[in-house]
């Protein structure tokens, strides 16, 4: 068996030093090869994953701390795999379409591999340590992405994003060490913690999730915790936003997920979560309304889509569970494709508030069209992968909550109405036509072209990945 | 050949010394380098022997030659060879700091293979006296930090020969390890009393709080390369004494100490880590942020495990290189006039080398992974777990997070605005600060061969 995992982390780190041996110029090339050959071997997975018609991919590689037992142990589920495949397209094309001002590309290529390496690590992970130590490379990574790239007032935002994801790790931290402790045989190990955390005292099953939750719900973000996202979106660059959202609020969401999975006494407040979800998602969606800069608007769909991903999680049944997944997954391709968009709006015009900028579609059409399908794809609209990810989510809704269940949907209602109306007025306003400035290269139409193939690919043959799961 | 063992290491420092004293008249500094750094060399080599043997045994009656003792040797003399560095470069007079730093080491080395408690006072009188003329030698304005520094070091040898005298009734031959088998011991309030002078006075170089007040103060006012020495390998030596003293001797007192160092710990943690935020002068900054590290260092005493005594000499070891790291770089920025958190502004443009290894280091000061500084700090939260002092624990973690502020201060603001004018480092800053990096990120990544050694360093000084 060939150990692809291993295979693609080492493939990012090679890749980590040949953009930082290489010079300016060509150090975006040098990502791009790289981040590729992640992105077919994570594909490569998916098939040998399809002809054998199930996931066997466990690798065990050096020790780290030998007295935890804690080595280097990568393994697959059907949900790591789809966030895997998701990561690594979404780190391929921001590393080559992300950047068309050429700023700084060696750093930004050598933080987007790093991140990428994070992320895959992350979602692979066999055991809770490793899991937190991914998380935390993540974190820096785009700290710097965000600090190192970021527009004026990146300061601020960049220490409050530092402050909450450390917040976030140094809760999950504490969590990790309790549940080690807590288990009967003493270990770090998933998926024997998952067999065996029912032994756990039902009061220690509280505490310990009740960190693990705070610490995912910071990360999705979800309402009263998602602060940090609107700023470090503003701030960022095309590449870290890129980033931030298509692939970093997923360690939450995944986080989640787990935590649900490790701790059986979680079900107990799979109400109270799903509360918190449907009121977040509808929080968001009217703060989302008096947005003006295409990059919040874009940022707070993110709050809703997550919060509604959180209803998913909470529902605690297949179709809950793997809506969730799949949700994560087109989300993860929609958003990224939708912050390219409005990177390269902002290339174009110089401005990214929709009030002044107008006629996108008589600049470039390409940017025009891809927002639309964006907006189409973060709403759910039908052969589009959230599409399939939302009908799951509330399917598992209806059966865990009854008709209730149902009502968040009506956020991404609001949220649709708020995004035609900016589409409206902004991309297809064509009586005045503002002045272009800049013109989009061709790596970022091919940016789109991929980020737009795999969102119809999912949303037209769902059963890629859901097979692997039991619905 | 464990008995040779002994041999090599007290010849070793008897060339040390008597070369560094004959220093002060031939002033061949760069061959004095040379033969210094060897002869350090040579004194790592054969600990690292020690270790790996694994025995333990007397040699010439006085030193205890074991893993714990040898870890240690190992320790001092890795990082007196980074300090040597950093000296010969910058130091007004080097030939005769040599020769301070030559007695203070035998006070370090002595402690580190102690025996007994008359070596361990011995140990602190020559090895803390040394430093504040190392301070002095530098011209008047160092004075005031070098007084300081001698007054209390005078202090706490003070209080440590009290707590030593107070011993003695029980026990005269005043060896580590006897009072362990004296079964009178517990319930004896004369000895409770030692016990806590004992920690009062190791606290003074351990910069517990309150006994620390003078670590800012003497660590901003002394040259670069002295602080690195104290940050990096006094109160580490502090901290050995400490070991030997508690768990050697006062063993049988360990509910009694355990507790009053909890408490120490939680105000050493918050007090360096609250103090350091509105820090503006980055030596002072990391001057507190090292008080906070010696918090958590305490924590693994506190669990009174051979489990908590491992991961202390984990973070010790860690911290010690991260430190005089940290410390080179302040060092040279200070020689160019960049003192505080505004002046790092561009450090990363001008010098991308330097600005990157501190931000490693300050990576691993928070204990973020992948650095050696998160394991240090996993491996003694999780010591603190152990023993079911679960709001110790969250008291740290929280002091973790207070931390991050400062260091991303600085982070942030070394990658702040861009400067184009570049800035070299002397090949002895780079060198020193290599070293401490591939420390630093070589045992973040890879963490097993230091942790055998602190856990072969736990047995063998554990009682049990």
């Amino acid at each position: 068996m060939i150990p692809y995992l291993g295979i693609m982390l080492a493939s990012l780190l090679l890749g980590i030093i040949g953009v930082l041996l290489v010079n300016e110029r060509h150090s975006r090339v040098v990502g791009s090869v790289f981040s590729g050959i992640t992105m077919l071997l994570a594909f490569a997975v998916l098939v040998s994953g399809i002809q054998s018609g199930s996931l066997n991919f466990s690798e065990n590689y050096i020790y780290y701390i030998s007295q935890f037992n804690v080595s280097l142990n990568l393994q697959l589920t059907p949900i790591s795999l789809a966030l895997v495949l998701m990561a690594s397209v979404v780190a391929f094309v921001t590393v080559f379409a992300g950047n068309p001002e050429h700023e700084r590309e060696k750093t930004a290529s050598a933080l987007i591999l790093l991140f990428e390496f994070a992320a895959i690590g992350l979602f692979a992970s066999g055991n809770l340590l490793l899991f937190f130590i991914f998380w935390d490379i993540g974190v820096l990574a785009l700290f710097f992405m965000i600090y190192l790239l970021g527009s004026a007032n990146r300061r601020r935002a960049a220490i409050k994003f530092l402050i909450y994801e450390l917040l976030a790790s140094l809760l999950l931290l504490f969590a990790i060490m309790l549940v080690y402790f807590y288990t009967p045989m003493h270990s770090f190990d998933i998926n024997y913690i998952i067999a065996n955390s029912v032994t756990m005292s039902s009061s220690t099953q509280t505490l310990i999730f009740a960190f693990l939750f705070v610490a995912f719900l910071i990360n999705m973000p979800v309402f009263p915790l998602h602060l940090w996202l609107p700023d470090a979106h503003t701030e960022a660059s095309t590449q870290g936003s890129m980033l931030l959202s298509g692939v970093l609020t997923k360690f939450g969401g995944y986080g989640m997920l787990l935590a649900f999975a490790l701790i059986p006494a979680a079900a107990n407040f799979s109400l109270f979560v799903a509360l918190l979800g449907g009121f977040s998602a509808f929080y968001a969606a009217f703060v989302l309304m008096t947005q003006h800069d295409i990059k919040r608007v874009i940022a707070y769909t993110t709050i809703v889509e997550m919060s509604i991903i959180l209803v998913g999680i909470a529902t605690l049944n297949p179709f809950g569970t793997a809506g969730a997944t799949f949700a994560m997954l087109a989300h993860g391709f929609a958003i990224s494709m939708l912050f390219l968009v409005a990177g390269s709006i902002g290339h174009i015009f110089a401005d990214r508030d929709f009030r002044a900028v107008k006629g996108v579609i008589a600049s470039s059409a390409a940017t025009g069209y891809t927002f639309l399908i964006g907006v189409f794809a973060t709403t759910g609209v039908p052969l589009t992968a959230a599409f399939i990810g939302d009908v799951l989510i509330f399917l598992g809704a209806i059966r865990a909550f009854s008709a209730m269940g149902v009502i968040p949907l009506l956020s991404l209602g609001i949220v649709g109405a708020y995004l035609y109306y900016v589409m409206n007025k902004s991309v297809f306003s064509t009586r005045e036509v503002s002045k272009t400035i800049e013109y989009i290269g061709s790596s970022q139409k091919l940016g789109y072209a991929i980020l737009l193939f795999f969102i119809f690919l999912f949303g037209l043959l769902p059963f890629l990945i859901l097979n692997f799961f039991n619905l | 050949m464990i008995p040779y063992i002994g041999y090599i290491i007290a010849g070793a420092l008897f060339l040390f010394v008597a070369t560094d004293i004959l220093a002060v008249w031939h002033k061949k500094l760069k061959l004095q380098l040379i033969v210094s750094t060897a002869l350090l060399g040579l004194l790592a080599l054969t600990a690292l022997y020690g270790i790996m043997s694994g025995q333990s045994s007397v040699a010439l009656g006085i030193f205890n030659i074991n893993p714990f003792s040898m870890l240690f040797v190992l320790l001092f003399s890795l990082s007196l060879m980074l300090v040597n560095f950093l000296a010969y470069e910058y130091s007004n007079d080097y030939a005769a700091f040599l020769m301070l730093l030559g007695f203070a080491s035998i006070g370090m080395f002595a402690i580190a293979m102690a025996n007994s408690l008359v070596t361990i006072l011995l140990g602190i009188e020559l090895m803390t006296v040394p430093t504040a003329f190392m301070i002095m030698l530098n011209g008047k304005q160092f004075v005031e930090s070098a007084i300081k520094l001698f007054i209390l070091a005078a202090i706490a040898i003070s209080v440590l020969s009290f707590a030593v005298a107070l011993v003695f009734p029980y026990d005269p031959s005043l060896a580590l390890a006897s009072l362990a088998t004296n079964p009178g011991i517990s319930g004896t309030y004369i000895l409770v009393l030692a016990l806590l002078l004992f920690i009062t006075a190791l606290s003074f170089d351990a910069s517990l709080f309150p006994f620390n007040l003078w670590i800012p103060d003497v660590y901003t006012g002394a040259p670069g390369y002295v602080t690195a020495l104290l940050a990096g390998i006094n109160k580490k030596v502090a901290f050995v004494a400490l070991f030997e003293v508690l768990l050697l001797v006062m063993f049988p007192l360990a509910g009694y100490y355990s507790s009053a160092l909890q408490a120490l710990a939680i105000m050493t943690m918050f007090f360096g880590n609250i103090v350091a935020l509105v820090q503006n002068n980055v030596k002072r900054l990391f001057a507190y942020s090292s008080i906070a590290q010696a918090g958590y260092i305490t924590l693994g005493i506190v669990s009174v495990t051979q489990y908590g005594i491992e991961a202390s000499i984990f973070q010790i070891i860690v911290h010690s290189f991260m430190i005089i790291g940290s410390f080179a770089i302040v060092l040279w920025l200070e020689s160019k006039n960049i003192r505080t958190i505004t002046d790092y502004n561009g450090l990363g443009s001008r010098n991308a080398f330097a600005a990157f290894a501190l931000t490693i280091f300050m990576i691993s000061l928070i204990g973020i992974p992948p650095t050696a500084g998160f394991v240090g700090k996993f491996l003694l939260f999780t010591s603190t777990i152990n023993v079911g002092l679960l709001a110790l624990t969250i008291i740290a973690v929280i002091n973790s997070f207070i931390s991050v502020y400062y260091y991303a201060k600085v982070i942030m603001s070394m990658y702040a605005k861009k400067d184009r004018s570049a800035m070299k480092a002397t090949w002895s800053i780079n060198a020193v600060v290599l070293v401490c990096l591939a420390v630093v990120i070589v045992f973040g990544i890879f963490p097993q061969p230091l942790i055998s050694m602190a856990s072969a360093a736990a047995t063998a000084i554990f009682p049990i």
